[in-house]
């Protein structure tokens, strides 16, 4: 039997999209389906003139706009689509090294010839790269449902919204947009997943607790000890989303090669590292 | 005979506890070989510390690695099965075989494959779905089907009824157990095993009371059925337990030549059984 490093880190990254599939798959595919519904009812008891205005008013918007012009607009359904990528990135995080040390399977696990950095590796894989593509996958569904919605309303009204492939290349560009967001979202807030992962390696009991507690506490003696706020201060200039999300293909390299994404990546690191280390003995 | 299995003066706390209280433990290759001891005594600790699971003080070498530095590469010689139901419930059995196989240079599928279509394990359900007995079999297809040099199993078969029990130690010795590779089996059912081991150790209290081959034990043990009169004489040579038998004090002696026992009365050879019962009151009868 051959097993190749290639292999085994796939295998880790199934093992997490199978064991997640609630938080990766069912939760999103459950949001499209509520804001689909929610969609349709709330047009349902729309006046049809105000449709009609509606419609008429996005191919007004959308009248002379290219394709990456057109993008942004379909980020906004997103937004509940990230909010939720992000409380489930948490609980994924929070419980990734603890829930197999609460059900024991931690020692089927350890009993494979995988190292603890590959394991943890592919967490942050998962959590980084892997997630958003569910979320971004699912989204797409939504956007072709809303483009086949505008074409009929357009045909209805008839009014011709924007190009049907246009308004197909605006989705996909949006998708990559949102796909690039997710990962420099990650790569920003790597300090968050680290100081998650170290927690969730260390707690016996309930880690979010530790983890949300250790970090008030060391603010405050931050702020007894020495009278500063630096911590509270460099997470507080750390979390404008105009710092981590792309809203269209501008400087990509530049901010994702800044100093203060650097210096994140790089104690976010450091703090992945205490939960390999913390990793290697379960008891 | 060499030793896949090196350990000096393990010491391992928790605490105020002592788990570990200076282990040594020399495990034969080839062997099968028992670590038997109460709840409580530190079996769980020692098999823990072989796989790399659990950080002690001390030396230790297994199959030519240290388990506390290495443990992901002496796990593609070593195989492990706990004392409890361990394989993740929310897999699926072909889901386990898969990843196993992806991750495993040394597991063959087919093997495992062919072991479960003689259970009645279905391969769709999930692991939460089955009953424990059915859990252990996997497990132990799956541990089958891994060509390794030493298999680890603590207290393997706790918690199933006798039918499963049987079944387990058959399989083991018969479709695995080849005379190269080496088994080290914890359990405090010292009955249940006793006539699978070649090597037998006993645990207490964090240290080893006996570690012996099976093939000595004949040689160093003995039980004998005092003659009423010859109970003094009995005495003076440190038994290392004493219990009435029918109305007779049977004394169980260790390390004493043969010939200085069969004056006393009656010599016996004790069961592994016996010998357990005897080594763990050592401290409260005599010795």
């Amino acid at each position: 039997m051959v097993v190749n490093q290639f292999g085994q880190f796939g295998a880790l990254l199934k093992r997490e999209i199978i064991e997640n599939r609630n938080l990766f798959i069912s939760t999103p595919a459950l949001l499209a389906v509520i804001f689909f519904v929610f969609s349709i009812w709330v047009v349902s008891f729309v006046p049809s003139a105000e449709i009609a205005t509606g419609i008429e008013y996005l191919s007004v918007l959308f009248d002379g706009l290219s394709p990456l012009q057109m993008a942004p607009v379909f980020l906004l359904p997103a937004v509940p689509f990230i909010v939720t990528l992000y409380i489930c990135a948490i609980i994924y995080l929070i419980n990734s090294l603890y829930q197999d040390r609460k059900d024991a399977s931690v020692l089927f696990w350890q009993s494979m010839p995988v190292s603890n950095l590959q394991t943890v590796i592919s967490k942050v894989v998962t959590i980084c790269a892997i997630a958003p593509v569910f979320y971004v996958a699912i989204l797409f569904v939504l956007h072709l449902l809303a483009v086949a919605m505008l074409v009929a309303l357009g045909l209805t009204y008839n009014v011709q919204v924007a190009g049907l492939g246009y308004m197909f290349m605006a989705s996909v560009l949006s998708l990559l947009l949102i796909y690039l967001s997710a990962i420099t979202t990650a790569l920003w807030s790597l300090p968050s997943i680290g100081w998650l992962l170290l927690f969730s390696a260390f707690a016996r009991k309930t880690p979010i607790l530790w983890a949300v507690g250790v970090f008030i506490l060391l603010g405050f003696l931050e702020d007894f000890v020495f009278g500063s706020q630096y911590l509270a201060n460099w997470v507080e200039s750390r979390s404008n989303p105009q710092q981590y999300m792309f809203f269209e293909f501008t400087d990509v390299v530049e901010r994702l090669f800044s100093y203060d994404m650097l210096f994140g990546v790089v104690v976010g690191s450091i703090l992945i590292s205490g939960a390999i280390s913390m990793r290697r003995f379960i008891d | 005979m060499t030793n896949i299995v090196e350990a000096r003066f393990l010491v391992k706390r928790y605490g105020d506890f002592t788990a570990l209280d200076g282990v040594d433990l020399s495990i034969p290759s080839g062997s099968i070989s028992g670590l038997i001891g109460p709840n409580g005594a530190g079996k769980t600790t020692t098999m823990k510390a072989l796989v790399g699971l659990c950080d002690v003080e001390g030396e230790l070498e297994v199959a030519g690695r240290d388990p506390r530095s290495a443990r992901h590469k002496l796990m593609e010689e070593v195989c492990f099965i706990a004392d409890v139901g361990i394989l993740p419930k929310w897999l699926k059995v072909a889901q386990v075989l898969e990843f196993v196989s992806a991750v495993h240079p040394k597991f063959v599928r087919e093997r495992a494959e062919k072991f479960l279509s003689t259970t009645e394990i279905p391969s769709n359900k999930r692991i939460k779905d089955l009953s424990k007995g059915m859990v252990t079999q996997l497990h132990l297809a799956i541990v089958m089907a891994i060509d390794v040099r030493l298999l680890v199993l603590d207290e393997p078969t706790l918690g199933l009824d006798i039918i499963y029990r049987k079944e387990f130690y058959d399989r083991l010795l018969n479709e695995y157990y080849d005379g190269d590779r080496t088994i080290i089996i914890s359990t405090h059912q010292v009955e249940e095993i006793e006539t699978l081991l070649s090597h037998l150790v006993f645990i207490k209290n964090g240290r080893i009371t006996l570690d012996s081959s099976m093939n000595n034990l004949a040689d160093r043990y003995f039980e004998v059925v005092v003659d009423p009169d010859k109970l003094t004489a009995a005495d003076t040579l440190e038994p290392i337990y004493t219990r009435e038998l029918l109305g007779r004090k049977t004394y169980m002696f260790e390390d004493v030549p043969l010939q200085h026992l069969e004056p006393l009365g009656e010599v016996l050879t004790p069961t592994v059984a016996d010998l357990f019962v005897a080594k763990m009151k050592e401290d409260h009868h005599g010795g």
